[in-house]
């Protein structure tokens, strides 16, 4: 019965002394962040059919984007994140962190020119980058990664029947084409009291419809960001940056 | 106290007896993965030692796996060809056909999903799946490990490969799926055309290779690679020689075979088949899911002139209002050339994947 006690007071004085060291540092939350896409208002799924500015039937079959170097200044929150619509669905990334330390958040659209050239099979088995896990999103020709990878059917034909006739790709890659969006004051909501997650919006019509770019997919179908494409690689680059937002 | 200390002493030379009889420790086995490859993930519940790996290439081999003891694994994965089946169909113990054409055993260890339509996504339950198939080797588990069980060098294999007494089907598996993951091809012509090109330094013996790589071969590859030429590197490239996706390549406008779509019930996947490697591709005919096409000049036709627009085409088969990607001769000759550097001769007269019966 002594010997019962004394084990209550020792897992006691242990438990204490824990709650006393987690005290000394900042709280840990767990983060996650969501990209959702939309066509205007509505949620867009892949596979659906949407219509676009000029009357044509499109379809996304795939949105496949690199995000690396996800930061506040100082504060890390990834090195590298592959989103896959088709696959993971709108989660970006789940970390831990402080909530505190990203209330503005800044990031890369692809993969900077070291990373970029780097052998793809050398990184870690859990890194987006290594080739296992870029799969389609490395080209080994290039060589580098697809930092942005869009591809589709549209219907252009416009008649009753629906006959998506033409295909779409843009692949965006080449270190030219690296990008990067600023986000300020960003709006963490709580799930509980160590669970935050933000959810951004990425609108596919403002990709096909930009403040200064617009993409008409009747004539504007392909690029893989070889030369002579850069007129159509930058416009996906920009229309796909302004596309996400708060 | 004597008698204490007595008792002691028997009771810790019988348990130490014990130990000596039953315990087995495997060795582990070094798999020699590729300065070009990522590495591979092994399931951490089958680890693989030298032990698991030989008993796992007996078994493939074992022809007791098939109900009248006629054919193994190997029979539809031969190793001169790449672990594939030159039949345009596999055929079972009845004499029944299947309906796809085998996929040729090559680099499986980097794979997510297995078969044509990727209905099983690891190499322990591919390999549980055609002992007990009617139109395969035709014969239940249980009459596969009892045949084995007969076997007293079998016996002793598993014990040694497991550690413990006794057969299972899991263990079958298991031990097959260790052999598999043995099977890396990575030193082709191809290997070292990719290494160059992505900056990797090249050993004495790829410097000798890479002296003997033409300039036909190397413009195939610039066919190959090119957006407006063959048009190939979006479903086929790095050391793997293809992306983990499902695909419709224009076979048909419909489908009797609904591929990945007989799978998860999606129609948006209807018509869609895994992206094989071009490992060893010249070994390996006939081609496609199917194997409707004998040799490569008509798999490049194909691709050249002869794709089918279906709702659910690769977006990725950029030509496909064209029919395809519209190669002249010369073209098609290049690109064939480059396809012939993918055959790695080390792969299929490795000794150590033959049949060791």
């Amino acid at each position: 019965m002594r010997y019962l006690f004394l084990i209550i007071v020792v897992y006691l004085f242990s438990a204490c002394k824990k709650c006393k060291t987690d005290d000394s540092n900042p709280e840990l939350n767990y983060l996650s962040v969501k990209l959702q896409p939309f066509f205007g208002i509505d949620s867009l799924y892949l596979d659906s059919s949407y219509i676009t500015s000029e009357g044509y039937r499109v379809k996304f079959t795939d949105i496949k984007c690199f995000f690396t170097d996800v930061n506040n200044n100082n504060n890390l929150l990834s090195d590298a994140v592959l989103y896959d619509f088709r696959e993971t669905g709108n989660l970006l990334l789940e970390q831990e962190g402080v909530i505190e330390d990203f209330t503005n958040l800044r990031f890369v659209i692809g993969v900077d020119s070291l990373l970029n050239h780097s052998d793809p099979s050398a990184f870690p088995n859990d890194s987006p980058l290594n080739i296992s896990n870029a799969g389609t999103m490395h080209w080994g020709w290039n060589p580098g990664y697809i930092f942005i990878s869009i591809e589709g059917k549209v219907d252009t034909l416009a008649t009753s029947s629906s006959t998506f006739d033409k295909n779409f790709s843009f692949h965006v890659g080449r270190d030219a084409f690296i990008g990067e969006k600023n986000l300020t004051n960003v709006n963490w909501q709580s799930i509980n009291s160590n669970e935050h997650s933000l959810n951004l919006k990425l609108d596919m019509q403002l990709f096909l419809n930009g403040s200064t770019n617009s993409i008409n997919l009747s004539n504007e179908f392909i690029t893989h960001s070889s030369a002579g494409q850069d007129v159509l690689t930058n416009k996906v680059k920009e229309n796909f940056i302004e596309a996400i937002s708060l | 106290m004597r008698l204490f200390l007595h008792l002691l002493i028997v009771i810790i030379l019988l348990f130490s007896c014990k130990k000596d009889k039953t315990v087995f420790e495997a060795t582990p086995y070094i798999l020699d993965i590729p300065s070009h490859f990522p590495s591979m993930i092994i399931p951490e519940d089958n680890p693989m030692t030298v032990e698991g790996v030989e008993l796992g290439r007996y078994l493939f081999y074992e022809k007791k796996l098939s109900g009248d003891n006629t054919i193994s694994c190997a029979s539809c994965h031969s190793p001169s060809i790449s672990f594939s089946d030159s039949n345009q169909f596999s055929v079972g113990i009845d004499g029944v056909y299947g309906t796809r054409q085998s996929m040729a055993l090559v680099n499986l260890g980097w794979e997510d999903f297995y078969t044509w339509d990727g209905s099983k996504s690891s190499l322990e339950a591919q390999i549980l799946e055609p002992v007990p198939n009617p139109i395969e080797m035709h014969q239940e588990w249980k009459d596969a490990v009892k045949k084995l069980n007969q076997d007293v060098l079998y016996r002793n294999r598993f014990f040694r490969a497991f550690g413990e007494e006794g057969i299972d089907s899991i263990k079958v598996s298991k031990a097959i799926a260790q052999f598999l993951r043995t099977l890396i091809s990575s030193n082709s012509k191809y290997d070292v055309m990719y290494k160059y090109e992505n900056g990797i330094p090249l050993n004495s013996s790829d410097q000798s290779i890479f002296q003997n790589i033409d300039n036909e071969e190397w413009a195939g590859y610039d066919l190959f690679k090119s957006l407006n030429g063959a048009d190939c590197f979006h479903c086929h490239n790095g050391p793997l020689m293809r992306v983990k996706k499902f695909s419709n390549n224009g076979l048909d406008a419909t489908f009797s075979d609904l591929g990945r779509g007989g799978v998860t019930g999606n129609v948006n996947d209807n018509g869609k088949f895994k992206v094989p490697t071009l490992r060893n591709i010249a070994l390996t005919a006939p081609y496609m899911h199917d194997g409707r096409f004998n040799t490569l000049d008509e798999v490049i036709d194909h691709y050249s002139s002869g794709i089918h627009i279906s709702p659910t085409i690769d977006p990725l088969i950029e030509f496909s209002s064209q029919g395809g990607v519209q190669l002249d001769n010369l073209e098609k000759e290049l690109l064939k050339k480059f396809l012939l550097t993918l055959t790695d001769e080390s792969f299929i007269n490795n000794p150590n994947f033959m049949n060791p019966h």
